[in-house]
């Protein structure tokens, strides 16, 4: 008999397919839905093209791609190259919160066995335009950020320049794995793994992903 | 946090298992979760069913949902690490330079 699956886990899943599907501050729903499928295409490719190679010669779905697949090779130099030629920081911040709003409903799908999702239609409108009110470089990630930067970890402020893919992050972080207020405790757990356990799931797949961080 | 956790815990738990992919850091179904987590970071559909099953076997499929939904969170956060130039303060280095070396992780391109 197949288990359920956690009905705040799959809501959280469905409303990150949903976000990638609705317009974004900068970018409207057919475009994302595009960088969403070069990213779906660059975590699922059997045999991908080596990190240096863009496979769309389009810089949006190429950072897509390699963020997807590759994100352990992306540098300051390469980020400072794309943006040199011509792409808006908070446009790579955008791309960045779709990829990540992509990438776990279709980890989650593949590591249980389900079947993997689909993305919602797109809805029509113009890009949202919501930014933080104030932005400011940071020391502790390449991208701007919420002002005042580095106040808190850099993970925490890194998608803090577009609230709305900061938003679905953190709302995927509190069902997949535990909220801000749950963190603290050093015990806490779902039931099944424990603490200890969750983390070692955690830090294997880290570092298969050679994240420094 | 592994460290952290286990030790609260009462049972501190072995980094080489994070750091090699083997063993089981001393915890229950330990094997099975860095299997599954290998398993998953890898594009051996296979190898990944295998490890599956593994897991569900020792642990039922409840945990093994959890244990993929927390994978699928470190699918995530890494790439928010690594998509935003993300690094830590200059006042952890000292901190960071022994959990480093522990880890292996110190030669990757995404240390900063």
């Amino acid at each position: 008999m197949t288990s359920a699956i956690r009905a705040d886990l799959a809501e959280a899943h469905r409303q990150s397919l949903q976000h990638v599907a609705s317009p974004g501050a900068r970018l409207d729903a057919e475009r994302r839905l595009q960088i969403a499928a070069a990213a779906t295409q660059g975590y699922l490719a059997a045999e991908p093209p080596p990190p240096w190679v863009r496979p769309f010669a389009d810089p949006a779905l190429d950072v897509a791609f390699r963020l997807a697949r590759y994100a352990g090779t992306i540098t300051q130099e390469w980020y400072e190259q794309v943006i040199t030629e011509g792409m808006h920081p908070l446009e790579w911040v955008e791309i960045v919160g779709i990829v990540v709003a992509t990438v776990p409903p279709l980890a989650f799908a593949r590591a249980a066995g389900r079947a993997l999702p689909e993305f919602p239609p797109s809805v029509a409108g113009q890009p949202h335009g919501r930014e933080a009110a104030e932005l400011a470089p940071a020391t502790l990630n390449w991208v701007p950020v919420a002002a005042p930067a580095d106040t808190t970890a850099s993970v925490v402020q890194a998608l803090s320049a577009l609230p709305g893919e900061w938003d679905n992050m953190w709302r995927l972080a509190a069902a997949q794995y535990m909220s801000d207020a749950q963190m603290v405790d050093p015990l806490w757990n779902r039931g099944t793994l424990s603490r200890p356990q969750m983390e070692l799931a955690a830090g294997r797949i880290s570092r298969v992903r050679e994240c420094f961080f | 946090m592994l460290s952290w956790s286990s030790i609260e815990s009462g049972t501190p738990a072995d980094l080489a298992a994070i750091a090699e992919g083997e063993g089981d850091a001393g915890l229950p179904h330990g094997a099975e979760i860095v299997a599954f987590a290998e398993a998953i970071g890898g594009w051996d559909d296979a190898a990944l069913a295998s490890a599956r099953a593994r897991l569900v076997g020792v642990a039922g499929e409840a945990f093994m949902l959890d244990a993929a939904a927390v994978v699928a969170n470190f699918e995530m956060m890494t790439r928010v690490a690594d998509g935003t130039g993300a690094r830590f303060p200059a006042d952890t280095a000292a901190f960071r330079t022994d959990l480093d070396a522990r880890l292996d992780i110190g030669g990757f391109t995404s240390a900063r």
